[in-house]
């Protein structure tokens, strides 16, 4: 009985680790407004709509092939401080991507984040919150990379608003960093498939190592809308108060069961930008790969978001159990 | 699952376009602007929000650089707007303080500076 390494499934991985993640998400903490964004998830819990997310790209595959997704996400506020979201996404891989070269379309496993509230410190604009995403596996198309195994992913993720800066350093008070640590865990070590060799007719089977990795990100904000009600009123135009240029970055690293994959860390510098309004975002963003592996070109990925508790307050928009609003009390940091 | 996905957008949609969405109440701006600077005192601080206010549990206290209040303690609502009277001060620069409770019961809060001088 011979044993081969399965590469289609190092193919999957790879495609799994290009691909943006969904940002969902907005926090208002003390002055600072957490906006979702678009490769990390934000640091708070909310209830959100995120739909659609468009992405588009060359992936790091030899050879490489374009990508497009259009994922949804939706969160829902359990109470005030947990929430549950679901994502889907769906994939088109152009020749030669899939596993007959010939491209193929087909839906991502469905995700399932569960997330939790810490620490909301309002005069510090901080902020931190845990959560557990699972990815179920054989929920989606093998043909797009979607894995045969489920994935649990314990996250903590962190926002920091520079509000508290001295007055001398008052213009970089628009200034926040968000960030996000996870540490994928394949349900199973590897699978094994098992077959005939056309050519000898001796039963083989392929192997499919399924690596323990480490997503990573953050993001650099400035915002516009921060600047003009808590810094200074240049007396911009409405339009341009409601920007927020960031960058993002999204990562990747292999850090156990690494024989098939290797430990090279893969994603994306994302800058680009959102623009508030009431009640929604839109933020564009490019995809810059930081290495061959990552991807052959700039991508690009866009997406329209929801704030259901603005749109909404008593119904949708709130959470199930307890009181979305805590007991008002005038000036209690006073 | 398009039509799916459709069927859910189209009450988000409406509420957009119908202007029925209402959210968070944020500081739209201030007289005095915020971080601006003034030649005199003024006599009151006056908040615009861009949401309606409740009254009940709406506020702003303004202090003096020497963190001394100099608002009278009686918040105005209006609306959409917020105002306070402030007693007679000096140059320097002066911190105001806000909390509201939007009429859609979210709670928002925040701070500013603005300058009076030559």
């Amino acid at each position: 009985m011979s044993t081969r390494v399965l590469h289609v499934g190092l193919s999957g991985l790879a495609i799994m680790l290009v691909s943006p993640g969904e940002g969902a998400g907005h926090e208002i903490v003390g002055n600072r407004f957490f906006p979702a964004t678009l490769g990390i998830d934000d640091p708070g819990v909310n209830d959100e709509l995120s739909i659609p997310t468009v992405a588009a790209f060359k992936t790091g595959d030899d050879p490489s092939f374009k990508q497009r997704d259009i994922s949804g996400e939706f969160s829902k506020r359990i109470t005030e401080a947990f929430a549950v979201s679901f994502g889907v996404t769906h994939s088109h891989l152009s020749a030669p991507g899939g596993l007959t070269g010939m491209g193929a379309d087909g839906f991502q496993n469905l995700e399932t984040t569960f997330k939790y509230r810490l620490f909301k410190d309002p005069v510090h604009e901080f902020v931190m919150s845990v959560g557990l995403s699972v990815e179920w596996g054989r929920t989606g198309a093998q043909s797009v990379g979607a894995e045969q195994v489920h994935t649990y992913e314990p996250t903590f993720y962190f926002g920091k608003g520079f509000g508290d800066l001295p007055d001398t350093l008052s213009w970089i008070r628009p200034v926040a960093v968000t960030g996000q640590i996870g540490y994928a865990i394949p349900g199973r070590r590897s699978t094994n498939t098992f077959g005939v060799d056309p050519d000898s007719g001796d039963p083989t089977v392929d192997t499919e190592l399924h690596p323990r990795v480490l997503n990573w990100g953050g993001t650099v904000q400035y915002s516009m809308p921060y600047l003009k009600s808590a810094v200074i009123d240049l007396g911009l135009p409405d339009f341009v108060n409601r920007f927020i240029p960031l960058v993002e970055a999204t990562l990747q690293t292999p850090v156990s069961n690494t024989f098939t994959s290797g430990t090279v860390t893969t994603g994306t510098i994302n800058p680009g930008f959102l623009w508030i309004g009431n009640g929604f975002q839109i933020g564009v963003e490019a995809l810059i790969p930081i290495n061959r592996q990552s991807g052959t070109n700039v991508g690009v990925i866009g997406q329209l978001h929801f704030y259901l508790d603005d749109l909404d307050p008593r119904g949708l928009g709130r959470p199930i159990f307890g009181s979305a609003v805590p007991p008002a009390t005038p000036f209690a940091r006073n | 699952m398009r039509r799916t996905t459709f069927v859910g957008l189209v009450p988000l949609l409406l509420l957009l376009v119908t202007g029925e969405a209402t959210a968070h109440a944020f500081l739209d701006h201030a007289e005095p602007r915020v971080g601006n600077k003034v030649d005199a005192a003024p006599r009151e601080v006056t908040l615009w929000f861009t949401q309606k206010l409740e009254p009940a549990f709406s506020t702003i206290t303004v202090t003096n650089a020497a963190g001394q209040r100099v608002d009278t303690g009686k918040t105005r609502v209006n609306g959409n707007q917020m105002a306070i009277s402030l007693r007679a001060g000096g140059a320097g620069t002066y911190h105001v303080t806000w909390r509201v409770l939007s009429v859609d019961t979210h709670t928002s809060d925040g701070n500013f500076t603005f300058q009076v001088g030559p």
